[in-house]
C-alpha cells in the first residue's frame, strides 16, 4: 500500500552534520511549525508544468481545493494544466473505496478535455483507504490511446523533497523514452532538468541558448510538450538547475541513455556565464566553446552597465538569504554582484551539496541560520537587522511586520529572474523595495501631543 | 457521445457540451471549496492568545497558512505535528503528545486548538484520549485549555470546519451555564474571511451601546497594525469571555449556514435565547439586524445609524442606473450568497446563475424564497454542488453582465469576457478588499462602488470613440 521510504534510498543524503544543513532524512518536529509542505506536493510541483496533460487529484477536497494553480509556472502554449482535476472523495468513498470514482474520472478527463496524458496523483487518504492507482490508471489505459500515469506520493511519506523524487522516478519510467526510443541524440541539444519556467524563467534563457546555437530538447519540466519530455533522451547532456529535486532523474538517465550531466545556475550575471560556458564545454563542440567565450563577454558588458545603476545605489546593503534549491548558493553571488553582502544564510529544501556550497561562498562571519521556525527567523531579523530579506513567501509578511525590505524568490514571485536578463529585473526589483519611501513612513513617529510641544 | 476529433475549443463552449458537462459525475474541476481544516484554523485565529494545532499531516497545514497570508497577506501562525508513515501505521498519538508539547514551549500560547486533517480521520484518531494522555505526561500543564474537533475534509467543507471548530470552543472552555447569567450578548459572525465586516459589526454595536462579546474576533489576527514588531498573539476575543461564553444573556447569529451545529448547542442544547439573522449584507439585511440587535439589548438604534443608512440609501439611488437589470453570475459560499442575492434584488439587479459547492437543500430552498420573493429573482436558477467548470459553461451558453465571486472565478469571467467582481474568499489577486466591510450601510456603500465602477470601466474599455464619454 504505501511506497518504501527505504527504497527511495535516501540515506546517501544524510551525510552532513554541519549545523543548518537541511534535514532531508530526518522527519519533522511535531509542532515545531508547519513551513514545509508534503511529497504529493513535491511531486505535483516537479509534474504539473507538463501543460498539455491533465493532473488529477485522487483525495478529498483537501489537497485540491485549496490549491489548484497555486504556483507561477507559465505555459506558452496549453493552459489544461491549471485545470484543476480532483475525484473530491467523499465519506462514502473512504468507506467503500474510491476506485470505481477515479476510473471513470480519468475516463471523464480522457474523452472532454483532450490532454496528452493524465498523471494521476495519489493522496494521504486515497493510500490510506487502500486504493490501488496502478490497478485503476492501467485498467482505464486499456481503454484510452493516451498514457494514465500514477503518482504515488501521498503527504504522509514525508518532505518535498522525498515527492520531487518519486516524481522524477515516474518521468524516467513512464515518460522518458517512450517516444521514438531508438532515435539517436540531437547533436549540441540539451535538457533542462528542474526548470520550471516559474514566472517565466526559461524565457529568459533560451535567447541566449538560441543565440549560441544550443537546442532545448526539453525542460523538465517548464512550459514543457509532453511529447518534448518523452524524447528527452535524445539530448546530448542534462542541465541540473535544480539540484535538489531531480538529482535521482538525472543520474537515471545517465545510466539507461548515456546523457551526461552538469550542475548549472541560471541566476546572476556570472553563473549565468558559468553554466553557459559549461553546457559548450560539455557539449564539447569547440567552435561553440569559442563562441561562447565571445558572447559571453558581450552579454555580460551589456548587462552590467544596465544594472550599474542599481549597483551603486545598493553596493554595501546587507541581506538574509532563505531559499531552496540551486538558489541556495546562487543568490549569494547574485546579490553580490549588486554589492549586497549576506549577513546570514539558510536553506530547508537544497542538497547538502547546495548547502556546503553556500557556506562556501558567504563571508565567514556571515551566519548560518539553524532554527528555521517562524520564532528563529525573528530573532536573527532582530539581530541582524538586514536591509533586505530574500526568501519565499511565507516569509514575506513576517518580514513586513518587522519593517525589513523583502523580495519572494520563490514560486510566488511574479518576475522571472533567470539568465542575463532576468538579473536586470532582479536587479530593480531588490531596488524597488530596498529604496522604497514605506520604510521610511513606517518609522515616522505617530505624532503624538508630546512631540509637538 | 459525439465528441469531435481533434480541437475542443469552440465546442467546451457549446451548449452541448454544458449538457455533458452537468452530466459529469465523479470528477470535480475547479473546485470553489477549501476542507474543514482550513475554517477550524480561521475560526482558531479567532481567540486571544491561542495557537491552531492541526493533527495531521505538515503539507495540508502549510497549505492553509499559504492561502490564508496569500489573502489577508499577513503572517499566519500554526502548528502541525507532523504525522508520517509510522504514525498512519501505529496511530497519532505520540505525534500528538510530542507537538503539543513542543509547540507549548516553543510559541507559549495561552490557549490551543486542535483540529484533525483527513489523515488522522480515516485511521480514527481519539484526539480526547490522547491530549487526556498528554496531559497525564505533562507534555502540557494539567489545566492548559483546549479546544478539540474533528474536522474530517471527505465530509462539508470550510464552513462546517469552522462551526465545528466553534463548538468544541464552546463545548471545552465554556463554564457550565449558571441560573444567573450577565448582560452581555454574544454575537456569532460565523465564517467570515473579511476582518473589515468584524470591524463594522463592532463598530456598529457600539454606536447601539450594547455589551457584547464577537465569537470568535480575529480582526487584529489577520489584519494586525505594523509596530515594527511582529506580535505571534495580536487579539482576539479573550479567554475569559469565552469562559463566560454559556452565561450570556443571549445569542445572535450572523450566518446561518457556517454555524448550523453551534447554534444547535447553544439554542437546543443550552437553551440560551438566541436569534438568528440573515449575514447584514444589503439595507434590508442590515436594518434587521439593527432591529433584532436593538431589541435584544434594549436599546434603541441612535440617530447616527439613520444618516448613515440615509447615505447609504442616496447613494443607491445615485447609482441604480448601473446596476438595474443587469445580469449576475455568482458563487461562493451560502451564507454570502443569500445577502448578496438580497442585495442585488434590492438594486434591481438580476441573478441569473448562482452557485454553491457547499450549500445545502435547506439553503436551496431559502434561496428560491428570497428569489420568488422578487420580480428581479425570476430568472435564476440555485446550483447546489457544482463547480467552477460548471460555472464556465452556464456563462458561455446562457450570458450575464457579470459574475461575483472569489480570485478563482477569473479563468470562467476570462473565457466569457465579462468583468469579476471580487467577493468572497480567496482574494489572492488584488489588494486591501478584506479591509472593505460589505456588511452594514457601509457595506451598502462598498458594494455599489465596487460594482457600478467596474461596469463603468469596462464601458470605458471598449467603448469606441463616439461613445467614450466624460459623463457616465
Amino acid at each position: 500500500m504505501f511506497v518504501n521510504l527505504s527504497k527511495l534510498d535516501l540515506k546517501e543524503t544524510c551525510s552532513s552534520a554541519d549545523k543548518g544543513a537541511p534535514k532531508l532524512c530526518l522527519r519533522a518536529l511535531p509542532g515545531e511549525g508547519a513551513e514545509r509542505s508534503c511529497a504529493f506536493d513535491g511531486a505535483r510541483v516537479v509534474l504539473m508544468p507538463i501543460t498539455d496533460a491533465a493532473h488529477l487529484v485522487h483525495s478529498p477536497i483537501a489537497c485540491a481545493g485549496n490549491s489548484w494553480d497555486n504556483r507561477g509556472a507559465r505555459s506558452s502554449g496549453s493552459q489544461l494544466f491549471r485545470r484543476g482535476f480532483t475525484t473530491d472523495l467523499k465519506e462514502q468513498d473512504i468507506i467503500y473505496g474510491g476506485e470505481k470514482k477515479l476510473f471513470q474520472a480519468i475516463l471523464e478527463i480522457a474523452a472532454k478535455h483532450r490532454p496528452q496524458a493524465i498523471f494521476v496523483y495519489s493522496s494521504c487518504v486515497a493510500a490510506l483507504i487502500g486504493d490501488d492507482l496502478e490497478k485503476t490508471c492501467a485498467r482505464a489505459q486499456e481503454q484510452l490511446t493516451i498514457p494514465v500515469i500514477p503518482v504515488n506520493a501521498p503527504g504522509f511519506l514525508g518532505d518535498k523533497n522525498i515527492g520531487n523524487r518519486i516524481a522524477g522516478d515516474v518521468l524516467a519510467n513512464r515518460v522518458i523514452g517512450t517516444k521514438d526510443p531508438e532515435a539517436p541524440k540531437v547533436p549540441l541539444s540539451i535538457n533542462l532538468i528542474g526548470e520550471y519556467n516559474i514566472a517565466g524563467d526559461l524565457w529568459g534563457v533560451l535567447p541566449d541558448l538560441q543565440n549560441l546555437g544550443i537546442r532545448l530538447q526539453s525542460a523538465i519540466t517548464g512550459d514543457a510538450r509532453f511529447a518534448d519530455v518523452q524524447s528527452a533522451h535524445r539530448a546530448s547532456l542534462n542541465v541540473l538547475v535544480c539540484s535538489k529535486s531531480l538529482t535521482n532523474l538525472v543520474r537515471t538517465m545517465e545510466r539507461r541513455w548515456q546523457i551526461p550531466y552538469i550542475n548549472a545556475s541560471f541566476y546572476g550575471i556570472r553563473d549565468t556565464s558559468q553554466a553557459l560556458q559549461d553546457i559548450a564545454a560539455a557539449l564539447g563542440d569547440p567552435a561553440l566553446i569559442e563562441r561562447t567565450k565571445f558572447y559571453i563577454k558581450k552579454r555580460e558588458a551589456v548587462i552590467r552597465q544596465a544594472i550599474a545603476q542599481y549597483r551603486e545605489r545598493l553596493e554595501g546593503k546587507t541581506a538574509i538569504l532563505f531559499t531552496g534549491g540551486v538558489k541556495t548558493w546562487s543568490m549569494v553571488s547574485t546579490l553580490a554582484e549588486l554589492g549586497i553582502n549576506i549577513l546570514a544564510g539558510g536553506t530547508q529544501n537544497s542538497t547538502p551539496e547546495d548547502f556546503l556550497r553556500m557556506k562556501e561562498l558567504m563571508d565567514p562571519t556571515a551566519q548560518i541560520i539553524e532554527d528555521t521556525s517562524s520564532a528563529g527567523f525573528l530573532d536573527i531579523i532582530a539581530t541582524k537587522k538586514p536591509d533586505l530579506i530574500v526568501a519565499g513567501g511565507k516569509t514575506k509578511y513576517l518580514a513586513h511586520k518587522t519593517r525589513t525590505p523583502f523580495l519572494d524568490i520563490n514560486h510566488g514571485r511574479k518576475l522571472p529572474y533567470a539568465g542575463y536578463e532576468g538579473m536586470i529585473t532582479f536587479a530593480q526589483a531588490v531596488d524597488r523595495t530596498v529604496f522604497s519611501p514605506v520604510w521610511e513612513l513606517l518609522a515616522r513617529p505617530f505624532p503624538s501631543l508630546e512631540a509637538t510641544r | 457521445m459525439s465528441v469531435p476529433a481533434m480541437d475542443i475549443t469552440n465546442w467546451i463552449d457549446s451548449p452541448e457540451y454544458k449538457e455533458l458537462n452537468f452530466a459529469r459525475k465523479d470528477l470535480v474541476i475547479n473546485p470553489a471549496k477549501a476542507c474543514q481544516p482550513l475554517g477550524a484554523l480561521i475560526c482558531a485565529l479567532g481567540f486571544e492568545g491561542c495557537l491552531p494545532f492541526v493533527h495531521g499531516s505538515q503539507g495540508c497545514t502549510a497549505y492553509f497558512r499559504n492561502s490564508l497570508s496569500r489573502h489577508y497577506r499577513e503572517p499566519v501562525g500554526a502548528v502541525s505535528d507532523s504525522m508520517t508513515e509510522e504514525a498512519a501505521v501505529f496511530g497519532g498519538q505520540a505525534n500528538l503528545i510530542e507537538g503539543l508539547k513542543n509547540a507549548y514551549t516553543l510559541y507559549k500560547p495561552g490557549l490551543m486548538a486542535v483540529f484533525t486533517t483527513c489523515m488522522a480521520e480515516v485511521i480514527g484518531d481519539d484526539i480526547k484520549a490522547y491530549v487526556d494522555n498528554a496531559r497525564k505526561q505533562k507534555a502540557i500543564p494539567e489545566d492548559f485549555p483546549l479546544a478539540l474537533a474533528h474536522t474530517p475534509s471527505f465530509k462539508g467543507s470550510h464552513i462546517t470546519g469552522y462551526d465545528n471548530m466553534l463548538k468544541g470552543f464552546l463545548e471545552g472552555l465554556a463554564a457550565p451555564r449558571r441560573h444567573a447569567t450577565h448582560l452581555r450578548l454574544y454575537v456569532v459572525p460565523g465564517f467570515d474571511t473579511y476582518p473589515g465586516n468584524l470591524r463594522e459589526y463592532k463598530r456598529l454595536l457600539s454606536l447601539l451601546g450594547v455589551t457584547y462579546t464577537l465569537l470568535p474576533d480575529y480582526s487584529d489576527v489577520v489584519d494586525a497594525p505594523n509596530t515594527g514588531e511582529f506580535k505571534m498573539y495580536p487579539g482576539g476575543t479573550p479567554l475569559a469571555e469565552l469562559q463566560e461564553a454559556l452565561n450570556a444573556s443571549g445569542y445572535l447569529f450572523l450566518q446561518t449556514y457556517s454555524t448550523s451545529a453551534t447554534l444547535k448547542y447553544i439554542k437546543n442544547v443550552q437553551k440560551i435565547p438566541t436569534e438568528t439573522v440573515p449575514m447584514p449584507i444589503g439595507v434590508t439585511s442590515t436594518d434587521k439586524f439593527l432591529m433584532t440587535v436593538s431589541q435584544m439589548a434594549g436599546k434603541s438604534i441612535p440617530a447616527e445609524l439613520e444618516n448613515e443608512r440615509g447615505r447609504a440609501v442616496d447613494a443607491a439611488t445615485d447609482a441604480h442606473p448601473y446596476i438595474h437589470g443587469k445580469r449576475f453570475a455568482l458563487f461562493g459560499d451560502p451564507d454570502l450568497l443569500y445577502g448578496l442575492t438580497s442585495f442585488l434584488l434590492e438594486m434591481g439587479g438580476v441573478p441569473v446563475h448562482i452557485i454553491s459547492t457547499n450549500g445545502s437543500a435547506a439553503f436551496a430552498k431559502e434561496m428560491e424564497e428570497l428569489l420568488s420573493s422578487s420580480p428581479y429573482g425570476q430568472e435564476a436558477s440555485v446550483h447546489l454542488g457544482k463547480d467552477l467548470w460548471h460555472l464556465r459553461s452556464l456563462l458561455l451558453t446562457e450570458p450575464v453582465d457579470m459574475l461575483i465571486g472569489d480570485s478563482h472565478g477569473k479563468f470562467a469571467a476570462r473565457d466569457a469576457g465579462i468583468p469579476l467582481v471580487r467577493i468572497g474568499f480567496p482574494i489572492t489577486d488584488r489588494v486591501n478588499l478584506h479591509r472593505y466591510p460589505i456588511v452594514g450601510y457601509a457595506g451598502v456603500l462598498n458594494l455599489i462602488t465596487m460594482i457600478a465602477n467596474a461596469f463603468l470601466e469596462e464601458k470605458d474599455r471598449t467603448s469606441a470613440d463616439a461613445y467614450f464619454e466624460l459623463l457616465r
